[in-house]
């Protein structure tokens, strides 16, 4: 029998279990400072929405007022944007189902101020009208590639954790005798075995 | 390859493009905040820029004794009655000011801008005379005239003065020759271009855009530009000649960083401490680079003979023999990162600091109380792009070099991993890293150029 292609080909949404999301929606015309100076601001204050969904590995909100022209490209005419656009990305572990589904939840209060400042939003801003919105707005990812994208966040963060611990056994034991070192490893990291 | 650019030398300041170097010993910096309405504080400033020293190349034998160097803060230009949209038309953290940039340079706990020394960061300092003297004789005579100036129009009051006096043999006080390693700028510097440009794919190197370095001229991103447009500048006539200044008092405490090093020596090869130091560095004490010469320091080494700071990290991509989170390897890594030094040419500084403060004598590894350091100061076309980008991405984050959260252990931010790995076999883990270097006060300032200057005493900048 034979197989079709895109049984066989993964989506090029995803690499290992990670999932690369991208949405772009058009700025509504006079909306482009307060949605910038918004995300600006969300630095001063506290922790990134983007916290209230612990599966995200990177987040990035971006604003595209125009197209850049490199001088040096030999373009005949320049190109403009009508409109500015706001592009969300977010890798995040599993699928994007569920993602979009805790993300129109947690963050409405925030979904108000970025995405309801897009041309096309439905007025609510949240639940189920906002995934539709965001899934209608989704550009797929052409290639993605997660250097670790087995790793879920989790995993990254334990990863950090006992690599801090490494260094700081490193620094304590290099001047130990083999046998003492080897006593000491084990007994700081036999759990890990 | 761009024409080579000529530069309008005299409507530039000195000691930006060309040090002063060794010709002058002390260097006073003195911060001024005017309290006086614009009009008036302008008729003592055209006093000043009447003074005030071009790059315009010295005739043979006619070295001025003293020279006077004029930048402002972003206040200095609203005190001198420039307005709010010439102002805006800066770069944004030159407006905000060092102090308020203090989290993402990492100056917290000690070097929080709560405890800077008043004057600095606090809004007060507007401008900042820089005067450089062949002897301290002249030096105070200099002092004294611009005081009986400041005296004589009133509402001026000067809020930090900072002395600075060169140490023997050019060395900073942890004890290293410094200082020498500048950007090679074409037009200006091109036969520095070896070591101090750009390091191309066949070996050869060649010279920096000058506009890196001073508003209104080409830079390496317009340098090729057909319509010939140049780079973003403060609105005219103050974008042109002139160029934004960092300026830094970086208490050094040498007596915690000499006894770190001995103890550190104590587990490391041979109980060398000379090389672990310079393992820190990069550098031997007199200035000849690990990468050159990985055994030992060669017996005579002048870092500015033709060729001196010629050299790459290609063949040492361990770190073998210079360490990966050295600190002359991390502020400046040449070719480490790749792809013909893209990732780094668009962040280099022209560097013209001084040590403040008497030496800790040799062997004294008891704090003596004194306040010495080095007065760091830096030229360029961008702040957040050149200096920041290097204190923020090379210095105190180590990711782009495969170093995770390692700091630079010289300036001894202990809030990364608190270690530095020397390379061999086995690795050295150098630690504990300490605050040997702590934030005492700095400003971002601008640097008009003559024609801008001429234009702010007027009252005609916009
Ligand atoms: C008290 C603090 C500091 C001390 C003691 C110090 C010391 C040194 C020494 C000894 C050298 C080698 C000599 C030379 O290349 O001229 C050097 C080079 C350099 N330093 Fe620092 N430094 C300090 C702070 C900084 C800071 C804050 C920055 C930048 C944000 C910086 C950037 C550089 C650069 C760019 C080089 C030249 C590297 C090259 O081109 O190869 N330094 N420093």
């Amino acid at each position: 029998m034979r197989r079709t292609r895109s049984s066989t080909v993964a989506s090029p949404n995803v690499s290992g279990q990670a999932y690369a999301f991208m949405a772009m929606t058009p700025v509504r015309p006079g909306e482009e400072k307060p949605l910038a100076d918004y995300l600006r601001g969300l630095r001063d204050r506290g922790p990134s929405p983007l916290a209230k969904l612990p599966r995200t590995h990177i987040g990035r909100f971006v604003i595209v007022p125009d197209f850049h022209h490199d001088p040096t490209w030999k373009q005949r005419r320049e190109e403009h944007l009508d409109l500015n656009y706001l592009i969300f990305t977010s890798n995040f572990d599993g699928d994007l189902d569920s993602y979009l589904d805790e993300l129109c939840e947690r963050l409405a209060p925030e979904a108000k101020e970025i995405w309801g400042r897009c041309v096309g939003c439905p007025e609510s801003a949240k639940g189920a009208a906002l995934k539709r919105y965001l899934e209608h707005n989704q550009i797929k990812t052409g290639m993605f590639f997660a250097a670790y994208g087995q790793a879920t966040v989790g995993a990254v963060k334990s990863s950090l954790r006992q690599r801090d611990k490494l260094i700081e056994f490193a620094i304590r034991a290099q001047a130990m005798e083999p046998d003492a070192l080897q006593k000491a490893f084990l007994s700081e990291f036999d759990a890990v075995r | 390859m761009a024409a080579s650019v000529r530069m309008d030398l005299g409507d530039i300041q000195g000691d930006i493009l060309r040090a002063y170097g060794n010709d002058y010993d002390c260097t006073t910096y003195a911060f001024m905040k005017i309290e006086c309405p614009p009009e008036q504080a302008r008729a003592w400033f055209t006093g000043v820029v009447d003074h005030v020293t071009t790059a315009a190349p010295w005739p043979p034998g006619e070295k001025p004794l003293t020279t006077l160097n004029v930048s402002v803060t972003a206040r200095g230009l609203r005190a001198l009655g420039v307005s709010e949209e010439v102002v805006g038309s800066f770069s944004r953290e030159f407006r905000d000011g060092m102090s308020s940039r203090s989290a993402l340079l990492g100056d917290v706990g000690p070097s929080d801008p709560k405890s800077w020394e008043p004057g600095l960061g606090s809004g007060d300092a507007h401008i900042l005379l820089t005067i450089n003297a062949q002897r301290t004789s002249d030096h105070e005579r200099a002092l004294g005239k611009m005081k009986a100036a400041m005296d004589a129009a009133g509402g001026l009051r000067i809020v930090y003065q900072a002395d600075t006096e060169l140490l023997p043999g050019s060395r900073e006080h942890f004890g290293y020759a410094d200082g020498f390693a500048q950007p090679a700028i074409e037009g200006t510097s091109d036969d520095k271009a070896r070591g101090g440009g750009v390091p191309l794919k066949d070996g050869e190197w060649r010279a920096l855009a000058p506009g890196e370095f001073i508003l209104g001229y080409p830079d390496e991103d317009t340098r090729v530009d057909p319509k010939k447009r140049l780079p973003n500048a403060p609105a005219a006539p103050l974008g042109r000649s002139g160029t934004y200044m960092v300026w830094r008092k970086l208490y050094q405490d040498v007596a915690l960083w000499r006894r770190v090093m001995r103890d550190a020596a104590k587990l490391y090869e041979g109980g060398d401490e000379h090389t672990l130091s310079a393992k820190v560095v990069g550098r031997w004490t007199n200035g000849a680079p690990l990468v050159k010469y990985p055994d030992k320091a060669p017996a005579s080494f002048d870092p500015q003979t033709p060729g001196g700071n010629d050299f790459r990290y290609d063949k040492d991509k361990d770190g073998m023999r210079c360490p990966l989170g050295a600190h002359i390897r991390r502020s400046n890594p040449r070719d480490a990162l790749g792809f013909e030094g893209h990732l780094s040419f668009r962040h280099r500084m022209i560097r013209r600091g001084m040590p403040y403060g008497k030496v800790l004598p040799e062997g004294v590894t008891a704090d003596d109380g004194e306040d010495r350091g080095l007065v760091f100061v830096s030229f360029q076309a961008s702040i957040s792009r050149q200096f920041e980008g290097v204190q923020v991405q090379w210095l105190n984050a180590g990711n782009i070099f495969g170093l995770g959260h390692d700091k630079d252990f010289l300036l001894g931010d202990p809030h990364g991993t608190g270690k530095m790995t020397i390379p061999g076999k086995p690795p050295f883990f150098l630690s504990p890293q300490e605050v040997f270097v702590r934030t005492r006060g700095g400003e971002y300032l601008f640097v008009p150029g003559m024609t801008a200057l001429a234009a702010l005493a007027d009252g005609t900048a916009g």
